[in-house]
């Protein structure tokens, strides 16, 4: 495999990243949810969001990434995923607003990547993908009817987090483009992204009036870690991700 | 679940195979019990899977001419 611009890793690191830690937190909710049937949906999507992430893994090795820093042998600070999946805090309805918007901010970035030797890859994860946007969206218009107001408080925080993940709108060239790896701008996944959801709560209970939709401030925003501020995930969550609890049957 | 549907799962193997009841779903939309259908029944590589409200299935009743027959 060529070797990628030093931005084109730490891009496809903030998307692994994101996946990991959304593939903890479907499966920390996945027997919390209202029915049977959305429980099966959160378990489906923790599976497939780990299998990206396996795969993801391998592509970050073969660019000189150390396996065990990925697996999880890093501090909180060093974890580059969107910053509202740090901790989930309220309840179901808080947790589908979060995690919605940063799956499919994920999904555009990866959509985006323009690379002939992970075509097929992402092609398969976008079927996987196809289905947790689906049912995301679903779910959201439900919400949005039964929940408005939770729904709209927690997505005037969430989407802004999502957006820093694609990254700060204004920025005259986008180096990924210029080199190649990606064919969508930032731009491009921005207005993608910020015209689903205006789209989708058009005819709801629920208004975006108060989203900030020019976040991240670009001069605020950490391009390695692709957030605003400092913070990560908590300290339970990162003995959760690296397995240590059961090291002893890891096969070697 | 409140305020839910719902609905018949079926589901075919192959183009040309019978379409099989697979079993139901509940649901609040047509679009979530699509979704719903897709990960509760994925034990099989489906070529085709559909969901139809159990209101909407049209039940072929039994009938018996004889009682319009003048006695």
């Amino acid at each position: 495999m060529s070797e990628w611009p030093a931005a084109a890793v730490d891009y496809v690191q903030a998307i692994t990243d994101t996946k990991l830690v959304l593939g903890h937190r479907y499966a920390q909710w996945s027997l919390a949810g209202p029915s049977l049937e959305d429980d099966i949906g959160g378990s489906s999507a923790a599976q497939e969001e780990v299998g990206h992430v396996r795969q993801l893994f391998r592509k970050l090795e073969s660019q000189g990434r150390d396996g065990d820093w990925l697996r999880g042998d890093r501090d909180p600070e060093e974890f580059a995923n969107a910053s509202c999946l740090d901790a989930i805090d309220g309840d179901w309805t808080a947790y589908m607003a979060t995690i919605a918007p940063v799956d499919r901010a994920a999904w555009y970035m990866l959509d985006a990547i323009d690379r002939e030797d992970m075509e097929g890859m992402i092609t398969k994860m976008g079927e996987d993908e196809y289905f947790h946007l689906e049912y995301h969206d679903a779910r959201l218009e439900t919400l949005a009817a039964e929940d408005p107001e939770t729904l709209q408080s927690t997505l005037e925080e969430t989407i802004p987090s999502a957006l820093a993940l694609v990254g700060p709108e204004g920025l005259d060239d986008d180096p990924l483009v210029d080199a190649g790896f990606t064919n969508q701008s930032v731009a491009d996944v921005r207005e993608r992204f910020i015209d689903h959801y205006r789209d989708l709560f058009a005819e709801t209970d629920v208004s975006l009036e108060g989203v900030d939709w020019d976040a991240p401030d670009a001069d605020a925003w950490d391009e390695t870690r692709r957030r605003v501020g400092e913070g990560g995930v908590r300290a339970e969550d990162l003995v959760q991700i690296r397995g240590e609890r059961n090291a002893e049957f890891a096969i070697e | 679940m409140t305020g839910t549907t719902k609905y018949a799962v079926f589901g075919r193997r192959n183009e040309g195979d019978d379409t099989l009841h697979l079993g139901t779903v509940s649901a609040h939309s047509d679009r979530l019990a699509k979704t719903y259908a897709y990960n509760t029944y994925d034990e099989e590589d489906w070529n085709y899977l559909a969901v139809v409200r159990e209101e909407d299935l049209l039940e072929v009743e039994h009938g018996n001419v004889r009682r319009e027959v003048p006695q």
